[in-house]
């Protein structure tokens, strides 16, 4: 299979489940591509075997992390160029989503992140896809924090006593109260206290914050010189 | 003039509040113990100035209930004022929420409460440097003696200017503020909470939302994270520069026995114990003799005015509720609410919650859920109103549930004055073990059926003090105050309905429909329905108005054991009482209180049964 149609078909599945929360059958993904049943049908068992999607006994197509990954990325490059396209050249925008259609499978990473600072820039009042491009922006951080980010152990890996420097809190993104506690990257900690079921007491800043388990293990920390 | 109080929760706000209002007293040492706002006018050299306590809160970013509205009220301009309450103690920390506020420019001044406890720990600040940092005046304080509280209005009104207060931000967020301030125009505090996702300009949102991809892309951190950082590091800088420290002995720390497993749980185990005890040995003692005294000086006198029977019905109701309401509240609910307050204000209770936090979980709650459990012994309906200090919907719900089948003092004295006195001390003990196992399967089966994320324990420990009985004694009074606000009506309402329904006759008509039930089922005497019918009104009014009917006091001999232990267990266990369905409606809806209600009538009605057929 050709690695564009192989795009194609992970962006169509991904744009259809963020669209309606659910993943699409085979014929609904086969209206959405202008394609019919049958090719979908042996086209879709060269991804299954590639690893990009897992298709359930009754018929829906699921995207597997690999899959996702790919038909997200490819997602985010069509609706920065169409938006270049046509926001800042001022091309029509079914041609410039044609033509988005085209470029997506061969432009580079780097391209994409210089020409969204350039949109951003160059124009605040990007009507398209706007609220696309925000939902995104959160997913991105969010899945970043997990996963790239922050490699440091968590703080509940660490004994009463020791003295620690908060090197990032990953995971969840709603702990902003942790934050505002001063369990900030860069910032020395004491554990006063560790229970056994993994439940600090920790000291930050003269003052000493108590954290359930789950909470521990979502800040990253490194001991400290 | 209008001026707000700002501050982290426990820095004393309240305390000031009241000192300046002049009203009653309430020192909130948990977070978020105070979100409604509490106003309060005061006269200043012929004019009036309002003076409101924002509630207590660490951070203007946070999308909490409370921090939305501090929010709301600094962008909409709602104190000409603001007073910036900071712990000396904790300056640096407090000094972040300090600078978020000048963000938004408000006039401020700052005062530095308990400067006493900071003197001890051997810190001393410096009053003019921290002003010459802060471009606001500034005021050492310490509001638990009074000190230089009476500084606080002249100074406000006279000198507050706009903070001069610049955080200097990573310079990709500053280039970020700046170039959305000049393509959007929109303040620097709104560009920073809009990076941060916050805000309700959809332009403003969408542009700083790319930006701040951009950027948490190039720092490999969070936005939110990077701000926070750059904050509490300016703060720093402040703090090292305005405070000079002394080396002091510390003081033996007795959190190495309090929030160490052992000693720290047996410790728990018995203070809450002793509380329990002691308002039950104080409440009954206390109890008898306002009931003993409402009969005999107003009761009495009244039946014996020989009103027409329609009059005399709803004149004596409202009586009853008087005195159930007072002879509930005072003996046992404010009793408890003294020692609850001492818990608080010792700073026990963050202990409490952190030691109790394992078992919680595994209940699908968290540690601060044992503060409305705890209050649910004394009373079921501040334990409800409290359970507003737990932020998911999902464990509001199951604890709404669990506090409101927790034996509250009104049903202590249905066991104690059924089961104790006529069939064992063993047998009462034994409704309590029924009560527990019960709950805990309840909570069991609830953390695997409530919708919603669990949210993990994030609190801050209060410092342990010795607490001042004035404050204990006036927060405790604020709080019965507002007990009674709510029971009293409720309770009032609901007894003149059922004289009513008495005076028509409804009642007997009752007791024939649900007599099935009450005979076959839980094999009890046809009368006892309507004593359980009043439980609902007041718990410990079943076991009242059992006697009543019974026609006399020793109901050991008109009713059997097992009719006395089973009318013990249905009445304890079943429908929360209306003050409480009332609470519950009130801060959870209608769906809850309904749930909540029919469940414990069907699990009260069953256990009976099952009693009833085990024991006959």
């Amino acid at each position: 299979m050709h690695p564009s149609l192989r795009e194609d078909y992970l962006e169509a599945v991904q744009l259809f489940s963020e669209k309606n929360t659910r993943f699409p059958s085979y014929e609904e993904l086969a209206s959405a591509l202008l394609k019919t049943v049958p090719v979908v049908h042996s086209d879709m068992a060269e991804l299954i075997s590639g690893g990009d999607v897992i298709v359930s006994p009754n018929g829906v197509i699921a995207l597997t992390v690999q899959g996702k990954q790919t038909g997200t990325s490819v997602m985010k490059k069509h609706e920065t160029l169409q938006c270049f396209l046509s926001e800042i050249l001022g091309m029509d925008k079914t041609s410039a989503s044609d033509e988005a259609c085209t470029l997506e499978h061969a432009v580079s990473d780097e391209t994409i992140d210089r020409l969204g600072k350039l949109i951003v820039t160059h124009d605040n009042h990007q009507h398209q896809g706007k609220g696309r491009h925000r939902k995104f922006a959160g997913e991105r951080t969010c899945r970043a924090e997990t996963e790239d980010f922050c490699q440091s152990p968590g703080i509940s890996e660490f004994s009463e006593g020791d003295v620690v420097i908060i090197q990032c809190i990953h995971g969840r993104a709603c702990a902003q109260r942790l934050l505002d506690l001063g369990l900030v990257p860069g910032e020395r900690a004491t554990i006063r206290r560790k229970l056994s079921n993994g439940a600090l007491v920790v000291q930050v800043k003269g003052c000493d914050v108590a954290v359930s388990p789950e909470i521990a293990s979502a800040i990253g920390v490194e001991r400290s010189p | 003039m209008k001026i707000a109080l700002l501050g982290n929760p426990g820095v004393g706000k309240s305390l000031i509040f009241n000192q300046l209002t002049g009203l009653g007293v309430e020192v909130n040492r948990y977070p978020g113990s105070s979100v409604e706002l509490e106003y309060g006018n005061v006269c200043y050299k012929q004019e009036k100035t309002e003076i409101v306590d924002l509630p207590g809160i660490y951070s203007l970013d946070g999308n909490s209930e409370e921090e939305t509205l501090v929010r709301t009220f600094l962008t909409s301009g709602g104190a000409d004022v603001i007073v910036a309450v900071l712990d000396a103690t904790k300056l640096e920390r407090n000094l972040y929420l300090f600078v978020q506020a000048a963000e938004f420019s408000p006039k401020m001044i700052a005062v530095i409460n308990m400067i006493d406890a900071a003197e001890r720990q051997g810190m001393h600040i410096d009053a003019g440097i921290l002003s010459s940092h802060l471009g606001v005046p500034v005021i050492l304080a310490a509001a638990s003696e009074g000190k230089n509280i009476d500084r606080i209005l002249p100074v406000a009104l006279g000198e507050a200017t706009p903070a001069r207060v610049h955080v200097p931000y990573d310079h990709h967020i500053e280039a970020a503020l700046k170039s959305l301030e000049k393509t959007i125009g929109t303040p620097i505090h709104m560009n920073l909470l809009a990076l941060q996702g916050t805000g309700d300009d959809p332009v403003l949102l969408d542009a700083a939302g790319a930006i701040a991809q951009e950027i948490s892309m190039r720092h490999r951190m969070s936005v939110s994270q990077i701000i926070a950082t750059n904050r509490h590091n300016y703060a720093r800088e402040i703090t090292s520069a305005v405070i000079k420290r002394t080396d002091r002995k510390k003081p033996y720390d007795l959190d190495s026995l309090l929030t160490r497993t052992f000693p720290g749980i047996p410790i728990l185990c018995t203070i809450l114990f002793l509380l329990l005890l002691s308002v039950f040995m104080i409440g009954s003692w206390m109890e008898g003799i306002i009931v003993a005294a409402f009969t005999s000086m107003i009761i009495t006198p009244f039946t014996a005015l020989a009103l027409p029977p329609l009059w005399n019905q709803i004149g004596f109701s409202l009586l009853i509720a008087l005195q159930a309401g007072f002879g509930i509240a005072f003996p046992f609910v404010f009793t408890f609410y003294i020692g609850l307050s001492l818990l608080e204000d010792t700073g026990y209770m963050t202990r409490a919650a952190f030691l109790a936090d394992r078992a919680m979980h595994r209940i699908g709650l968290h540690g601060q859920a044992i503060i409305p459990m705890v209050i649910g012994f004394g009373c079921t309906v501040p334990a409800v109103m409290s359970l507003r200090l737990l932020k998911t919907r999902r464990e509001q719900t199951i604890a709404a549930v669990l506090v409101t089948m927790i034996p509250c003092s009104a049903r202590t004295v249905v066991i104690a004055g059924i089961v104790a006195a006529f069939v064992g001390i063993f047998w009462a003990f034994s409704i309590y073990l029924i009560i527990f196992v019960l709950l805990i399967l309840t909570a069991v089966v609830l953390s695997r059926i409530t919708p919603g994320e669990q949210f993990g324990m994030i609190v801050e420990m209060s410092i342990l003090r010795r607490p001042q009985a004035k404050l204990v004694l006036a927060k405790s009074w604020l709080r019965i105050k507002e007990f009674l606000f709510i029971a009293m009506p409720v309770l009032i309402v609901t007894s003149i309905l059922l004289g009513l329904c008495q005076y028509l006759g409804l009642t007997e008509l009752f007791e024939q429909m649900v007599a099935p039930v009450t005979v076959t089922l839980l094999g009890l005497p046809v009368y006892a329905s309507t004593a359980l019918l009043f439980g609902v009104f007041r718990k410990e009014l079943a076991f009242e108005t059992l006697a009543v009917l019974a026609g006399t006091a020793n109901l050991g001999s008109v009713m059997t054991n097992v009719q006395l232990y089973t009318f013990a267990v249905v009445s304890v266990l079943f429908v929360p009482c209306v003050s409480t369905m009332a609470v519950l409606y009130r801060q959870l809806g209608a769906r809850i209180a309904i749930i909540t209600s029919i469940y414990t009538v069907f699990l009260g009605l069953f256990i009976g049964a099952i009693i009833n057929i085990l024991m006959k």
